[in-house]
């Protein structure tokens, strides 16, 4: 099958990719080796401190809300966070203390919403907090599983419960100025989280939960559907496990599902993410780069890749596959002509890029230029 | 008696002392046991698990052998749900001497341990992981022991028949008039409290830690620190001990234990400063991933889960600078004959699987010092949920159809597991999926077993101990403990202490699998959770 | 190698990172919280049953075998196939006399085409469900599907000599349904291939794909089956250097993934020559081969990606194929399973949850309004059918009927 431009990871830089490409006229195709970071996205885009109108207008287009407002977001354990950037259900606060008093909802048996933990944050910023939980018969069913009490399930479940959630708040809440519910809302209906806010007399805050993260759900089908409406082909399930390259030029890949059946493109973009999603492969000889074998910054004595303090930063965060300007891909310390890296793969070669999902985004938009522009 | 006088003070809350404590309060004494830490974290809880059959021994230290069969055959009737009847092979290799294999059997015959030549092709059969390029095979009655539930169910006994037990609280000094130990100072670390206790007679049950115990109380013993490193692998490759029929080395035992393996171990003089913070060289990973895939290929390409190492208390017979020819004999020293002090025993040496002896031994010179003349019954009656055999059938009977949650906690608990609050769903929600621990469970140790942290949970119910190492259960048990013991802002330190010590335990063999989910686990804490 | 140069389990379950992200996916549990969830059933459940066979969990039996699981997976853990390998392996359960009727499609087949108008009219009866439903626990509200009254094999065998004729040939793997109850999706075939100059010729003597055999705890027949259809498949592409197509992606699936992962029967020398119908003829008109359409051919297509081929991520040549037609409104349905999971949903204690695992399915059917719903699998074809009224055909059908 041939494409104009094949991108080889589908996170949020690929898809970021690919919806640019797409937009431009482009015939592409994702793959994605099942689903991907935004699972476990906190909703707010830390690296993100200048997103530019660019960026904003891609997620609008996209139907991803977000809000601008450089502040603080609230933790699921209780702390802050500074942020610039995050989705429209995850406030951004100008100061910690945003509120006299606080109620707390979660939903009884559900132990992934700390709400001690967050009321105990929240106290010591000096505002007072009362817990209390409701207790849904609709969520019976759910409970009878030892397992099933978890963010994704409740959040299936509140799409059509939430205006009960509404009803119920009301009556507990009393001299309250904000309330804390957990971030279960708005997982296929993106106007809930907007309507609860409406249906609450109070400041409506969202806090996290344990993963999966409904908000990155969320925004990961809607970047997917905004890539797919352009024309794109996204495959899902499927990875490239041989790459065939002549003469410094990317000729096509073969994939697992595919196999005989090659993808050729003028153009690739390798966003294969880092050691989670085996963008990078370590052992305790090497780390690697699995694809085309692309030259990795790491260092050599395997003992340097780590802090013994697990809460300071790790050196194997940091390694990533070697780019030039143009984030074309180095082997061999020779630049590939079609093949771009974006993302969290290229670890901290290219700092000028940022990080996390700043430097996802802003090199997925570069690489994306480049092939444009040729 | 005041509240703060006893009939005799343990200190040390590994197994040595709380089977110690266990056999005092069988024969009637009012006990306390003191721990500075929480049960079982120091040699007790950082080695093989293994339930020697003694057949290691048999060849250099034939009484060593003795006692470990002996022991053996006796905990699998009293500790049966400690326990895992695997059996154990003693593999000879192509490169090891086959003769070796007769003078063994012949040495193992003779102090009592069962040992019986098989086929290599019955042993491929029997243990399908083994090298398959075994050139023989010996057939013993080893087998697998938890150390967390055997130290937690003998000091759980003690406290049913009225012991009392002060975990987090370390003796700074011993109440001493003239020759006499009459009591010791303590501290809580948790309360900064002191405390003072009285009895006539103290036992010293605190392993390489006893050497500071005794200088405290005036006297010298020497003792060695000897550091032994252990690798766990993620999920249990091999169902039955897989040993190498040769000398004693390094790395040449494979113990399946619960969910997971564990190859080992090393032999390293250390010195006491570093007792406290042991840590695994790349090293000694080496070595372990060598030697044990000589015994299970399969461990060259099986994930690794964590590196962990003990310190043994050798009290040395020569002057062997591994200490591996050390006898494992138990040390036993009643300081009123060795050094003229009264009220004070100190009981080391041994190992984990001889701990009941090595109770039997200092609990009969207590009594001896008390006028007590009562028989030691340990090894007769069952410790609490080993009252009966099969976890199968133990948890049938107390439900009728169990969940897996439910079937867990019968193999972590035996009997005991029908005092869990379960058969609700609020109950019976799952805290940590890998281990299959249940709110209910949970909730039982921390009211019952004296938990403080998490990871005194963790070495209560496993919470933690499967191949996410705590990622999302540490998170929610904190929860838990913060609604138990009221306290938030401890519980906050308490997670960042449980994720510290696993980490410690994964960056030694941080690649592949591990790295990964390290990463993961970082992102997840810092950038989603905000520790 | 060196040592921990790369690491390997049964079916990658040490990769798993615990993520929770097959669970997200997972169309069991939003209908039936008394299944365990992938990771618990897979991975997890791994651990335990490695300690102890007696932590097998019967629950297993709710897995539907989707693999929607293993397509989310970030870490390339074979989940599905880590549930169904445990069911094999460790459920000891003799399977009831309802399932071993399910699941024998050829035997059932062979039996009733003699007598199918009987059989169908039976069948078709509320009598007749109402007692299959009390005594076989056969949920009374499955339509059966019609058996047809000459068999695909029949029809093809007359026409040997004219297939031969055509320059190129090919093998085709008809299937159970193909041959007993819809002879016509067949002859569709036949007639594209010949459009586009291939011959059709049957393989020497095919066997069910076994698949249900395998979900039914059936799975020793299952891999004489596979033994044997993969002796015919080397006849077809080794001896006679044919390729072989399908027009069940569950067949497909079966016959390419399930023959080596879960019952250990090795394929990998034709593996890559089993190919899905649209796969073959989209690589056909890719390299240059043409097909004349009908002029004034209208149809408004909503095409439903099924499980398997969700899987195997062949969707897209179905996709594309169906794309080409002139005069296509084509919509591509949300990727949901319709929930009856080939023999699980006829089974009354799975009734409930098939339909409302199905029902975004079916919801967004209804709210699309097609003149035709496209699949390339027979059951969700059944299942769509009768719980939406619209009518399913094969994209080979669609392309039988729109081509001159």
């Amino acid at each position: 099958m041939k494409f104009d431009s094949v991108i080889i990871g589908g996170g949020l830089s690929g898809m970021v990719a690919g919806i640019t490409l797409q937009k431009a006229g482009q015939n592409t195709a994702i793959i994605s080796t099942g689903q991907n970071a935004l699972h476990f996205f906190s909703g707010s885009f830390e690296s993100l401190k200048e997103p530019g109108q660019r960026i904003l207008d891609l997620f609008a287009e996209a139907g991803v809300r977000l809000h601008y407002s450089p502040g603080l977001w609230l933790t699921p354990l209780g702390t802050f966070k500074e942020s610039a950037l995050s989705l429209e259900d995850i406030d951004l606060f100008p100061e910690r203390k945003f509120a006299r008093k606080v109620l707390i909802v979660n939903f009884l048996g559900y132990h992934d919403f700390f709400s001690s933990f967050l009321a105990e944050g929240l106290e010591k910023q000096g505002m007072s907090c009362r817990v209390r939980f409701l207790n849904l018969p609709e969520l019976e069913k759910l409970e009878q599983s030892p397992s099933e009490m978890r963010s994704v399930q409740i959040a299936r479940t509140m799409d059509r419960l939430w205006e009960k959630v509404v009803q119920e708040v009301r009556v507990l809440l009393k001299d309250e100025d904000a309330v804390v519910l957990p971030q279960v809302f708005g997982l296929q209906d993106t106007s809930v989280p907007g309507r609860i806010r409406q249906g609450i007399p109070a400041r409506v805050i969202f806090a996290g939960t344990l993963p999966p993260s409904v908000p990155g759900i969320r925004t990961q089908i809607l970047l997917k559907q905004r890539y797919q409406l352009l024309g794109g082909t996204y495959m899902m399930g499927d990875e490239v496990v041989r790459a065939h390259v002549h003469d410094g030029v990317v000729h096509s890949v073969a994939t697992k599902n595919l196999d005989s059946h090659y993808l050729e493109a003028a153009n690739f973009i390798l966003s294969t993410g880092g050691y989670f999603s085996k963008g990078l492969i370590s052992n305790p000889f090497q780390v690697y780069e699995p694809v085309f074998g692309l030259d990795v910054e790491y260092k050599e004595d395997r003992n340097q890749w780590y802090n013994p303090a697990f809460k300071e930063d790790q050196p194997y965060m940091h390694f990533g596959v070697k780019a030039d300007e143009n984030l074309r891909a180095l082997q061999d310390g020779k630049p590939l002509q079609n093949l771009y890296v974006a993302g969290s793969v290229l670890g901290d070669t290219r700092p000028e890029f940022g990080t996390a999902a700043g430097q996802a985004i802003r090199t997925a938009l570069h690489a994306a230029d480049q092939i444009l522009k040729k | 008696m005041n509240a703060n006088e006893f009939d005799v003070i343990i200190i040390g809350g590994g197994i040595t002392g709380a089977g110690t404590q266990r056999d005092c309060a069988m024969r009637g004494l009012r006990t306390l046991l003191i721990e500075r830490s929480d049960i079982a974290t120091g040699a007790t809880g950082r080695n093989h698990g293994l339930l020697h059959s003694g057949a290691r021994y048999a060849v250099n230290d034939p009484e060593s052998a003795e006692e470990c069969i002996r022991e053996n055959m006796i905990l699998r009737r009293i500790a049966s749900h400690c326990i895992d009847e695997t059996d154990g092979l003693f593999i000879t290799l192509p490169e090891d001497d086959l003769g070796y294999q007769q003078t063994f059997v012949e040495a193992c015959r003779k102090a009592g341990i069962n040992a019986e030549i098989i086929d290599p092709d019955l042993a491929r059969r029997m243990e399908p992981s083994v090298n398959p390029e075994l050139i023989g095979a010996v057939k013993v009655p080893d087998g697998s022991v938890d150390p967390f539930r055997l130290c937690a169910a003998n000091m759980l006994d003690a406290k049913l028949r009225g012991g009392q037990v002060r975990l987090q609280t370390e003796v700074t000094g011993f109440i001493r008039e003239g020759n006499v130990i009459k009591g010791v100072h303590t501290l809580n670390h948790q309360t900064g409290e002191t405390a003072d206790y009285y009895a006539p007679v103290t036992v010293n049950a605190c392993g390489i830690w006893g050497q500071h115990i005794v200088e405290l109380a005036g006297v010298k013993v020497g003792m060695y620190p000897a550091k032994g490193a252990l690798l766990i692998f993620a999920h249990r490759v091999n169902n039955v001990v897989i040993n190498r029929c040769r000398k004693p080395s390094n790395a040449d035992i494979l113990v399946p234990g619960d969910t997971v393996c564990v190859i080992g171990t090393t032999s390293t003089r250390i010195p006491f400063e570093e007792c406290d913070s042991v840590a695994v060289t790349p090293d000694e990973v080496t070595l372990l991933i060598t030697e044990g895939a000589k015994l299970a290929p399969s461990l060259s390409s099986t994930r690794i889960l964590r590196a962990y190492a003990g310190v043994r208390p050798l009290v040395s017979a020569d002057d062997d600078p591994t200490g591996r020819n050390i006898s494992r004999g138990i040390v036993c020293l009643d300081h009123e004959t060795r050094d003229g002090l009264k009220g004070f025993i100190t009981i080391t040496g041994g190992k984990l699987m001889t701990y009941r002896l090595m109770a039997e031994m200092a609990t009969d010179a207590v009594c001896r010092k008390l006028g007590v003349e009562k028989a030691c019954q340990t090894a007769e009656i069952p410790l609490p949920g080993s009252e009966e055999k099969s976890f199968e059938a133990v948890a049938q009977k107390i439900w009728e159809n169990p969940t897996m949650a439910q079937k867990a906690a019968v193999s972590r608990m035996g009997t005991r597991a029908a005092r869990i609050r379960t058969g609700n769903k609020r109950d019976d929600a799952l805290i940590c999926e890998c281990e299959e621990v249940s709110v209910g469970e949970i909730n039982a140790a921390i009211d019952r077993l004296e938990v403080s942290t998490l990871t005194d949970l963790r070495r209560r119910t496993r919470v933690g101990m499967g191949t996410c190492q705590g990622e999302f259960c540490a998170c929610r048990a904190a929860a838990l403990l913060a609604k138990a013991h009221g306290c938030v802002e401890r519980e906050r330190a308490d997670l960042e202490d449980f994720l510290q010590e696993r980490w410690k335990g994964n960056f030694p063999i941080g690649w592949g699998d591990t790295l990964r989910e390290a990463e993961y686990t970082q992102w997840v804490y810092k950038h989603v959770l905000g520790l | 190698m060196k040592l921990q140069e790369y690491t390997e389990s049964h079916h990658n379950f040490e990769e798993c990172m615990k993520c929770t992200v097959c669970t997200a996916y997972c169309p069991v549990l939003q209908a039936n919280p008394l299944y365990p969830g992938p990771k618990q059933a897979g991975p997890d459940g791994e651990r335990l049953r490695l300690k102890d066979p007696y932590f097998f969990n019967q629950a297993l039996k709710y897995c539907l075998n989707c693999k929607r699981c293993e397509v989310a997976c970030p870490s390339g853990v074979n989940v599905a196939d880590l549930i169904q390998s445990a069911r094999i392996k460790y459920d000891h359960t003799p399977p009831k006399l309802r399932d071993r009727i399910l699941a024998s499609t050829d035997f059932m087949g062979k039996l009733a085409r003699p007598f199918a108008p009987v059989v169908n009219g039976v069948t078709g009866l509320g009598v007749t469900k109402t007692v299959l439903d009390v005594t076989m626990k056969i949920d009374r509200h499955r339509t059966f599907p019609k058996y047809s009254g000459t068999s695909f094999e029949f029809w093809l065998k007359r026409r040997k000599k004219e297939q031969a004729a055509f320059p190129e040939q090919v093998a085709y793997f008809h299937g159970c349904y193909v041959n007993y109850n819809y002879p016509q999706l067949g002859k569709d075939l036949v007639k594209v291939l010949n459009a586009l100059g291939v011959g059709v010729q049957l393989l020497d003597k095919e066997k069910c794909c076994g698949i249900a055999l395998i979900t039914n705890g059936m799975s020793a027949e299952a891999r004489k089956h596979a033994i044997h259809n993969v002796a015919q498949l080397r006849q077809a592409v080794l001896d006679k250097g044919l390729k072989v197509v399908t027009t069940s992606s569950t067949c497909a699936l079966t016959m390419r993934d399930e023959y080596p992962n879960l019952l250990g029967v090795d394929n990998a020398d034709v593996r890559e020559s089993l190919l899905l119908a649209t796969r073959f003829i989209f690589e056909k008109l890719e390299k240059g081969a043409t097909l004349k359409f009908k002029a004034g051919y209208h149809k408004k297509i909503a095409y439903h990606t099924p499980c398997h081929l969700e899987k195997m991520g062949w969707a897209i040549f179905s996709e594309k194929l169906l794309r080409m037609i002139p005069g296509v409104e084509f919509i591509l349905l949300d990727s949901n399973c319709c929930g009856i999971s080939g023999t699980y949903g006829f089974k009354k204690e799975n009734y409930e949850v098939s339909q409302a695992i199905g029902e975004p399915l079916f919801a967004q059917i209804r709210s699309v309004n097609p003149d035709v719903v496209a699949c390339d699998c027979e059951t969700c074809k059944w299942q769509i059918e009768m719980s939406t009224g619209y009518t399913v055909m094969n994209p080979i059908s669609i392309l039988a009927e729109a081509i001159e």
